[in-house]
């Protein structure tokens, strides 16, 4: 019993140690393809961690303390997120804590009287309407498939559950983009310079604390990816490779597609990508019915 | 008379003489010392209760109870006739009419009332409805204590000539009385004047600032409850004469006890479903609660957290076992739409008690739709909820009563860096916001369970997926506008009076100590209430291994046991320790390294000023205003439509049950 714990806190250390530099080498990569697709030579890909290194020897500079607050809580629910994913936990919870992370980062653009950042929270919070409920239904379809919410039900089953969940799929991947902060849904904030040129809730983030954000990104950024792995989690290699494979088609969708509007991007998610979902759970639930 | 007939004694009379008490004496001192005994007194009795073997059921031997309660049934009856002449009111009139005229009719036209006498057991006391007694002496007790200096400040800012706090706290320290014997009474007849006395409190609450709003809302909340009353009249009269005249199913526990397996006891068990509703404030009855907020805070904080509303969903909880499938999923369906319907209207208003009033109408949803749901981990769900909400939800209008008195609004936009202003109130009140959806506190789990539970019926689920996103983002505008604040070091905390601190926080130590302690809570008690809803309903009672509380087995996996979810309790609160708490402590920020905020160089004077040069380079203050998205959410773009999907899943439901029972 001790021993399994132990191997528990042992896989969850190396996953929070592991996981920004995935994060940040995939970053890199999104750097220099992107800038290869925009006909650049692109920066190094090892940049984002210069980058990164650069912000924490920046002095500490702030408008308000309750930001630095609620940016320290985003990094540690995203954090816990991705121990609850590599744990194999409850999945459900994992989605309600990921939202709660989103929200802490919107909480930190409201903390400032800063009208940029005001901006970008409001819109942060259109996307987190946007994506929630797909990844809720994600959750729900996963249990219809399974009979638990748990995700070391899904590592046990040896059929992929992209097999029969393929609709969500799709809407885990809008979900994705969102996430990712990429064209057409990049509505709050672009990594890209000739997207806007006040950053959203970033406005008013410098130094180490963006370095913060910088981070939590890239926890986030591999978080997204396992769960997409899930959908081909035996074995778990082909999981990787589709999730690889949804990282790039996310880079070719940024950059050959303008942002939308906010009301526009809530409509597209819960008209089409909810669609899917439903209908998905709806199918599999008629089908037990039929069986 | 036995340690029951005290103990009953204390939860239902003892409000009673309290209040004529309060009523009598006129000076402030004496008057608050009153409440405050009784609040003690009630909140140790109530948790006594959890001493007696339970269930156990007590009839008062003296038939003179059943006499009182008779002709004090028709007197308020009386009272609503009189209340809806002189108000000019008609519905007021026709539904205390429908009410009084097949009663008297019933019981002295046919004759009925000698046989109703004999009716037993009349309280049936077991852990349901001490998981209610508990939470409404408790938090009751806590909101009436913070009335007493709640009404002082109210009638100072509003210069009242003539005092009326005395008539004030008579019918708020009557309420609790009236909810204690509504949530133990079995005797159907009890049960009903129990609930006559809620909704006549309700009303005389509501219309106590007797401006012609104040008035009008209140009526509106008479006839409303009044349609409920009058479905629970039809239903008892239904209930007497299709079983032949017999008293058999007039105890709410021979109703329960049938299972939902005879056909004839759907239609009252789906009337008095209906009646609790309308109490719930479920869609398309929402307004009356929703016009209730024009009353003092403390009635708010009473009527949405532990008496009024809770009725209304613990008498649908109660009902669950005597629901037939079709009619337990057309509950859960309603329940599921209000949650929805709740959480998107609630994005678009701009009063704090507004958006408080759809959260809680929101929440009845979700826990009517679990008691709909009927399995183990749904009512065990609901249970939380009842918990949960009415700690969260106490506290949050008792935080929104401060925020008034120190403000002297109700607005959110007004409340815009209420964070420098007053530190402690906007502490309390973030703490209490953040209880009902983060992770950590209970409001979650049950939003939690409630979601695992919800996949038997999937229209059901996707609704509650669509609300709890809605959900996050309402309060996140809210809080985002507490929150913002120039930047500025050392602010300056302010004071406050001994009646709002006490209840504050209780409620906010509550709010930690159930959190964290839900899984003694849980087995110990809700387990056992659980039981008293589901046991006779064999055909519910599979297996759900779900890991509730332990950090240990949750982290551990167990593979292969069949597990449904996991929600490890004490690891959330360590994340939420390190995620918030600790962060709150030990960041600090120097005064150098603080600097004004980016307006494109526009920025007029010192870090400490919000001020920027607008046009024509007039200096002018920084303004910013919250988004309310009244284009797609609001009332006038909704209402329409809310209306007829709730009054078309009400018909449907009645169609149903009507089909079944014919």
């Amino acid at each position: 019993m001790s021993d399994q714990v132990l191997n528990q806190v042992l896989i969850a250390i190396i996953a929070i140690i592991v996981a920004p530099f995935i994060g940040g080498l995939l970053a890199g990569i999104d750097r220099k393809l992107t800038a290869r697709l925009q006909g650049r030579y692109g920066p190094p890909i090892l940049q984002p961690f210069y980058d990164f290194f650069k912000l924490l020897g920046k002095s500490k500079i702030a408008t308000t303390r309750t930001q630095f607050i609620w940016l320290i809580s985003y990094l540690v629910f995203m954090i816990t997120c991705l121990v609850f994913l590599v744990l194999q936990q409850d999945l459900l919870l994992l989605v309600f804590l990921l939202g709660f992370a989103g929200i802490s980062f919107v909480l930190a653009g409201f903390s400032t009287k800063s009208p940029y950042s005001h901006f970008g929270a409001n819109r942060e919070l259109m996307q987190i309407l946007s994506y929630e409920p797909i990844l809720l239904l994600f959750a729900l379809a996963v249990y219809a498939q399974n009979g638990s919410f748990m995700i070391s039900t899904i590592m046990e089953n040896s059929t992929p559950l992209l097999a029969s969940l393929w609709p969500v799929f799709i809407a885990v991947l809008v979900a994705l983009t969102i996430k990712m902060r990429k064209s057409p849904f990049d509505i709050a904030t672009s990594h890209h310079g000739h997207q806007e040129l006040v950053k959203g809730i970033m406005t008013e983030i410098s130094g180490p604390y963006y370095a913060l954000v910088t981070l939590t990104e890239w926890y986030e950024l591999v978080l997204v990816l396992g769960l997409i792995a899930l959908f081909w989690s035996n074995p778990l290699w082909v999981g990787i490779l589709i999730a690889l494979a949804a990282f790039i088609l996310e880079l070719l969708i940024d950059n050959i597609n303008a942002r939308l509007t906010g009301g526009l991007m809530v409509r597209i998610c819960w008209a089409a990508a909810l669609v899917l979902c439903v209908l998905n759970i709806l199918y599999i639930y008629f089908m037990r019915g039929v069986a | 008379m036995d340690i029951q007939g005290w103990m009953l004694a204390v939860a239902i009379l003892l409000p009673v003489v309290a209040a004529i008490l309060v009523f009598l004496i006129r000076q402030y001192q004496l008057r608050g010392l009153i409440v405050i005994l009784t609040a003690v007194a009630l909140i140790v009795n109530s948790i006594y209760f959890l001493k007696v073997g339970l269930p156990t059921e007590y009839t008062p031997e003296n038939p003179i109870w059943g006499t009182i309660i008779t002709v004090l049934d028709y007197a308020m009856l009386l009272f609503y006739i009189y209340a809806g002449l002189s108000l000019k009111n008609w519905l007021v009139l026709i539904f205390a009419l429908t009410q009084i005229i097949p009663l008297a009719w019933w019981e002295f036209g046919l004759g009925a009332s000698h046989a109703l006498e004999e009716i037993k057991p009349a309280f049936l006391i077991d852990n349901l409805a001490v998981l209610m007694v508990l939470v409404i002496s408790i938090i009751g007790s806590l909101i009436c204590v913070y009335a007493i200096r709640y009404m002082y400040d109210h009638e100072e800012h509003k210069h009242l000539e003539k005092s009326r706090q005395s008539r004030f706290l008579f019918w708020l320290v009557l309420f609790l009385g009236a909810m204690n014997g509504l949530v133990l009474a079995d005797n159907l007849m009890w049960l009903y004047f129990f609930w006559e006395v809620t909704t006549l409190c309700c009303f005389q609450l509501i219309a106590h600032d007797l401006t012609k709003e104040a008035i009008n809302n209140g009526a509106r909340a008479l006839w409303m409850n009044s349609i409920g009353g009058t479905a629970m009249v039809a239903a008892m009269i239904y209930l007497y004469y299709t079983n032949g005249g017999n008293i058999e199913y007039l105890t709410l526990s021979n109703i329960i006890a049938s299972g939902g397996t005879e056909a004839f006891l759907l239609l009252p068990v789906a009337l008095m479903c209906f009646t609790g509703m309308i109490k719930a404030a479920q869609m398309p009855f929402q307004t009356w609660l929703l016009g209730a907020m024009v009353a003092p805070t403390p009635v708010s904080a009473l009527l949405h957290s532990s008496t009024m509303v809770k009725a209304g969903v613990y008498l649908v909880l109660r009902l669950a076992p005597a629901f037939n499938p079709v009619l337990g999923m057309m509950v859960a369906v309603c329940g599921a739409f209000t949650f929805f319907a709740a959480s998107v209207l609630a994005i678009s208003q701009t009063t704090g008690k507004r958006v408080l009033a759809y959260s809680t109408i929101a929440n009845l949803g979700l826990i009517i739709a679990c008691a709909g749901l009927r399995t183990e981990l749904a009512i065990a769900a609901a249970m939380l909820l009842i918990i949960f909400h009415a700690i969260s939800k106490g506290l949050l209008f008792m935080c929104a009563g401060t925020i008034e008195h120190q403000i002297w609004s109700r607005e959110i936009e007004d409340m815009e860096g209420l964070a420098e202003k007053a530190p402690l109130t906007t502490f309390i009140t973030i703490t209490g916001m953040l209880s009902m959806f983060l992770p950590p506190f209970g409001m979650l789990l049950g939003k939690w369970m409630a979601l695992e539970a919800v996949y038997a019926v999937p229209l059901a689920a996707i609704l509650f997926v669509l609300a709890s996103a809605a959900t996050m983002v309402f309060w996140a505008k809210w809080l985002g506008r507490l929150l913002q604040v120039t930047p500025k070091l050392g602010k300056k905390i302010e004071s406050l009076s001994l009646s709002y601190s006490v209840p504050l926080w209780s409620l906010f130590v509550g709010i930690f100590v159930f959190g964290i302690g839900i899984a003694p809570l849980y087995d110990r008690f809700i387990r056992g209430a659980v039981n008293n809803v589901i046991a006779v309903q064999h055909a519910f009672t599979e297996g759900w291994q779900i890991v509730l509380p332990d950090a240990a087995t949750a982290l551990s996996l167990e593979k292969g046991v069949g597990l449904l979810g996991s929600y490890p309790v004490v690891a959330l609160f360590i994340v939420f320790a390190v995620a918030i708490v600790l962060p709150l402590l030990f960041v600090k920020l120097k005064p150098q390294e603080l600097k004004p905020v980016y307006l494109c160089g526009e920025q007029a004077g010192d870090v400490d000023t919000d001020e920027w040069y607008a046009e024509a380079d007039n200096v002018s203050k920084l303004e910013l205003g919250g988004y309310y998205y009244k284009g797609a959410a609001s009332e006038e773009a909704l209402n329409t439509w809310v209306y007829v999907v709730a009054i078309a899943l009400l018909v449907i439901m009645f169609g149903i049950v009507l089909g079944v029972s014919l």
